[in-house]
């Protein structure tokens, strides 16, 4: 893996690292990338149609509303304001 | 109250016969835990006052003669299922102070036969990993030899019930994260079908991998916690509606004319030599009890341990996306929020977290997703199409839980491949969905424990459970000395 | 100079009808207090999975069958990857490789052209919550009460070439899917959203040009003008020498301008892939027949019944099922009073007219369809005269007060009192010597103005016929 490579999926993954974190990094995501590369060598296709886990229509939930959760208690673990989830402003 | 030998199947006969008071024998357990986790390091939370609450109502039902199979049983949580009120952490600082405002639908069966809640066990940081020594509170030592790991990622239930701190525990296993640290600990564990138990409350690994299990001191124990936990639930459109009746129906019924597949990858260089013999003797065991051997073969072994890697990655990094601070969990700063979630992220996540969130994010990204995350799944299918031939002429696999017995602590660090090849034994069971239980067959020259694995056909957990209790009835197990 | 010739597709997002959000119970009401119609699913909190809604799942394929769409009998759902503050797992459960719909077709007409557009597919996804900006704290808030509620998401091939034909296109999809039961089709509420997709070239090209994403259109209105600005930016670019860029522009009803706002060089990689929690379904053919069956009846459907079971004429036709609330009005109506033709002309004409005067609207209609149904039947039955239809009607629309207690309290029933009648057109004979002696002289269009005069003095408590019948006897002396 190189370095554009790992900056990259950093970003798709929102993750930082120091220059000396990412040279550790760098290393050992190699060392796994060469591991995940040896299935490579295995011919095979995958056909979502044959993984047979599907359910059947009818067996999907009714269509029937149920009370929603008390907010407050939703929101236990933040502080909300207006009863709303606070972030930094966004830019649109 | 021998806390160390005592079952649950025990324990019930004892609470019903007044020999103990729910609450005696939830004190028993607390003061294990007072006086001896220091030097093991199982929990992250020990619930004393809930634990009092539980056996008081359980004493109730068990005066009235209304005591169900784990009415006042102590047991441990594995601190990735919710508990409604109570810390839940997945050892991460991410969720270091993170109330579930509602309980895991397994945690909800256990409340509702009034199990006494002893506490919340550490485990491997968001369950990724085989030592527990990624968890960011308590990084569990095995209670045989506590410069060992206990392994993981469910490492602080298998130590719990190992040391004697509760009388089983729920973990949860995604690639082999009950029956490998069972292994290591000593003890028996069981990993249900993919499907069996609801996984609503499970905080997310990989989605198609996890399942919930309980960790014991048998077999007969582990089909006690099932059929508490298993069964279809509307919160969980994986669960399957496939209808029980006791798990245990098999205990004592032996394995005359059973066949027991040995699927030779298992069985090569990758395992310790100690193991192997351990694990065929254990076969031979099996023979003399009326069962025959089969020979057998899982070529696809040796992708297996990249296979899962790359699914269950690739499904982490997207269930780990939803850590960004907003919600709930560590709150990063920034001015933007961009900023905020990344401070949150790198705050929050420790190291073997990150390397699996960037794993999983190159598998599944532009130009890499056929190449490696497409090849898995195409994988995973060879991987049950294997199976289902085995059980064609097999009604169980034998193999070893994990190549080596539990290592020193410290010795797989920084080695992020050795760490992952050590899941050999494991994954494939979870890939197909497979149930499969883990029990000890023997010690090594160190007197540590050796595991082994009987993996049964899906949704057949009674057989497997039966044929693990069939030797556990030969074997006399050594506890630890702690 | 070659002519610069646009194309145009569309992505539009409609939501669902369901009592239920598509992956958890809450409920999918339009609105309500921040935050109060959540639970920990919609809210992503952490061991928390969607159950798909079956009820969602049959929308979507009505939402198939009225677009001529093919019905994948394996149907699967796939997370798209984002971190936005709206969206709290950081991933949509939507659909990539397999949707439930694919390959339909609509055809519109525009200005008296048919023309077939091609629908590519259409898919299930769950809506993102909403965020609130606030300067003052340079915070943004954010609600889910609208995460979670069933969206579907229909892709067209890129067959327009004006903003007509998209608009013309637009109203018929909302046509559909309010008869189908699927969308309320509320632009301005968003619960249908038009993504346009715009490029240009010379009308010869082999290639279409570099596209341009217009969004937040929140009308048709809003589209047609997006588009024709689009139409200029982008020509006024080609034409001085310059490229378009591929981006998402914003379009802005006070400015009726669009504006980028992110291009495609940092678009993001969604990083699809199937999700684990929701099973894939298949379908059985009897499933789907079943659910064919249940369709409602669509607008073609009822513009046939209406010609020929009620002899309306096609215009009339038409215009009544051009709006899904009228028409259903209309349907209720004559279930109480069966005169399709008659309610119909009542409804093309003085209820059309308060509509569009703004004096009354179908979301907040005072009466009910019986109430309008008596008022017709009353006039046609001779208990009240037909011109009094319009002081009884606007008494509805104010107060929603029955048309039988309007005309107690009026004093508007015929009487048909023949003495009383007879006493004022003597008196209107006796004021107005001059016509009554033309009309002896057989000047007959006098009779008009004393009718006039009679109804007026009158009002309305006798029957035409009544007055004509006495006018008659008595001016012929």
């Amino acid at each position: 893996m190189d370095t554009a490579t790992l900056d990259h999926i950093s970003e798709l993954s929102k993750l930082n690292f120091t220059p000396d974190e990412k040279n550790v990094m760098l290393a050992q995501m190699t060392d796994i990338i060469e591991l995940m590369d040896t299935i490579k060598e295995y011919d095979i296709t995958y056909d979502d149609t044959k993984d047979h886990n599907e359910v059947r229509y009818d067996d999907l939930r009714k269509d029937i509303p149920a009370p929603s959760f008390p907010t407050e208690k939703l929101q236990q673990n933040t502080s909300p304001r207006d009863n709303c989830y606070v972030v930094p402003k966004m830019m649109e | 109250m021998d806390t160390k030998n005592i079952t649950a199947a025990a324990l019930r006969r004892m609470l019903d016969n007044k020999e103990i008071s729910a609450k005696e024998a939830a004190s028993e357990f607390l003061s294990e835990i007072k006086t001896k986790d220091d030097k093991i390091l199982s929990f992250i939370t020990v619930t004393e006052d809930e634990a009092m609450r539980n056996a008081e109502a359980a004493q109730k039902l068990i005066d009235a003669g209304e005591a169900k199979p784990l009415t006042g049983i102590p047991l441990a949580i594995k601190d990735n299922l919710c508990t409604d009120g109570i810390k839940t952490t997945c050892s991460s600082r991410m969720l270091g102070d993170f109330v579930p405002p509602y309980s895991a639908t397994a945690v909800e069966k256990l409340i509702a036969q009034d199990y006494t809640l002893l506490g919340k066990v550490s485990m491997d940081e968001f369950a990724m990993g085989g030592s527990t020594q990624t968890s960011a509170f308590a990084k569990t030592k095995n209670p045989y030899n506590t410069e060992c790991v206990p392994g993981g990622s469910s490492g602080g239930s298998a130590a719990a019930v190992s040391a004697g701190f509760c009388a089983a525990a729920l973990g949860s296993d995604t690639g082999g994260s009950i029956r490998q640290p069972s292994s290591f600990c000593g003890v028996t564990g069981l990993k249900p079908t993919y499907g069996r138990v609801s996984r609503y409350g499970l905080v997310a690994f990989a989605s198609s991998l996890d399942q919930i299990g309980p960790i014991a001191r048998t077999a007969e124990d582990c089909g006690i916690i099932l059929n508490a936990i298993a069964g279809v639930d509307p919160k969980d459109a994986t669960s399957r509606d496939v209808p029980f009746t006791d798990f245990n129906e098999k205990l004592g019924k032996g394995v005359s004319g059973m066949k027991i597949a040995i699927p030779k990858e298992f069985y090569g260089d990758a395992v310790d030599e100690e193991v192997r013999t351990a694990v065929m003797n254990a076969a031979h065991e099996y023979e003399k009890m009326g069962a025959s051997l089969v020979d057998c073969s899982i070529s696809t072994l040796k992708y297996a341990v990249q296979a899962y890697y790359l699914i269950s990655s690739a499904e982490a990094a997207s269930n780990l996306s939803r850590y960004d601070g907003i919600k709930y969990g560590l709150r990063g700063e920034g001015h933007s929020f961009d900023e905020m979630i990344r401070d949150s992220r790198n705050r929050g996540f420790g190291d073997e977290v990150k390397r699996r969130i960037l794993l999983g994010n190159y598998a599944l990204s532009s130009g890499y997703y056929d190449a490696y995350y497409r090849k898995a799944l195409a994988l995973k299918q060879k991987i049950i199409e294997e199976y289902n031939a085995v059980f064609e002429q097999a009604d169980v696999i034998l193999t070893p839980t994990a190549p080596t017995v539990a290592y020193k602590i410290g010795a797989q660090d920084n080695d992020p491949v050795k760490m992952y090849t050590a899941d050999i034994c494991t994954v494939t069971v979870n890939i197909a969905g497979l149930p499969a239980i883990n029990t000890t067959c023997g010690y090594d020259k160190n007197g540590m424990p050796i595991g082994m694995s009987i993996v049964g056909r899906r949704f057949d957990e009674a057989t497997i459970i039966g044929t693990a209790d069939a030797f556990e009835r030969t074997f006399s197990p050594v506890r630890c000395t702690l | 100079m070659t002519d610069l010739y646009p194309t145009i597709g569309l992505e539009i997002h409609a939501e669902l009808l369901t009592k239920s959000k598509v992956f958890c119970t809450c409920s999918a009401e339009f609105g309500g207090e921040p935050n109060s119609r959540c639970c920990p699913v919609c809210s992503g909190m952490p061991g928390t999975l969607p159950v798909l809604n079956h009820t969602a799942v049959e929308y979507i394929i009505r939402a198939g069958y009225v677009t001529n769409c093919e019905i994948s009998r394996f149907t699967k759902w796939d997370r798209k990857n984002y971190f936005y503050p709206d969206l709290p797992k950081a991933y949509q459960i939507s659909q990539m490789p397999r949707p439930v719909c694919l390959n339909g077709y609509v055809d519109i007409n525009v200005n008296g052209t048919e023309k077939r557009i091609r629908v590519n597919r259409i898919h299930l996804e769950e809506d993102a919550g909403k965020l609130v900006h606030d300067d003052a704290t340079r915070s943004s808030l954010a609600d889910y009460n609208r995460c979670g509620i069933p969206l579907i998401e229909m892709v067209t091939e890129p067959d327009f070439h004006s903003a007509e034909e998209v608009v013309a296109y637009v109203e018929k999809i909302k046509l559909l899917y309010k008869y189908a039961g699927i969308c309320d089709c509320k632009m301005e509420q968003g619960s249908l959203r038009c993504d346009v997709n715009i490029s240009l070239a010379p009308k010869d090209a082999k290639e279409l040009g570099t596209r341009a994403e217009l969004k937040n259109l929140n009308s048709t209105k809003a589209i047609t003008r997006a588009i024709e600005y689009e139409i200029y930016r982008q020509s006024e670019i080609i034409e001085s020498g310059g490229k378009v860029l591929q981006e998402t522009r914003r379009f802005s009803d006070t400015t009726g301008e669009t504006t980028a706002l992110r291009s495609k060089e940092d678009a993001h990689d969604y990083r699809y892939f199937p999700d684990p929690d929701i099973p894939p379904i298949i379908f059985t053919e009897e499933e789907l027949a079943a659910i064919k069956q249940a369709l409602p009846e669509m607008p073609e459907q009822r513009r046939e019944r209406y010609i020929s079971q009620y002899g309306l004429n096609a215009t009339d036709a038409d215009n009544i099922i051009g709006d899904k609330d009228i028409c259903d009005f209309f349907e209720a109506a004559i279930k109480a009073y069966d005169k399709p033709k008659t309610v119909a002309n009542f409804i093309l004409g003085e209820f059309m007219r308060r509509i569009n005067l703004g004096e009354m609207s179908m979301d907040s209609l005072k009466f009910e369809p019986a109430d309008l149904a008596r008022l017709i039947e009353l006039g046609e039955t001779d208990k009240i005269n037909k011109n009094n239809y319009k002081t009884i009607f606007v008494e509805m629309i104010g107060s929603g007060e029955k048309p039988d207690a309007v005309c107690d309290r009026l004093d508007l029933w015929v009487k048909d009192d023949t003495s009383a009648v007879e006493a004022v057109i003597d008196k209107l004979i006796a004021d107005n010597p001059k016509p009554a002696e033309q009309y002896r002289n057989g000047e007959q269009k006098v009779f008009g103005f004393f009718m006039g005069q009679a109804n007026k003095a009158l009002k309305g408590q006798a029957t035409p016929n009544t007055i004509k019948a006495v006018l008659e006897q008595k001016l012929k002396g």
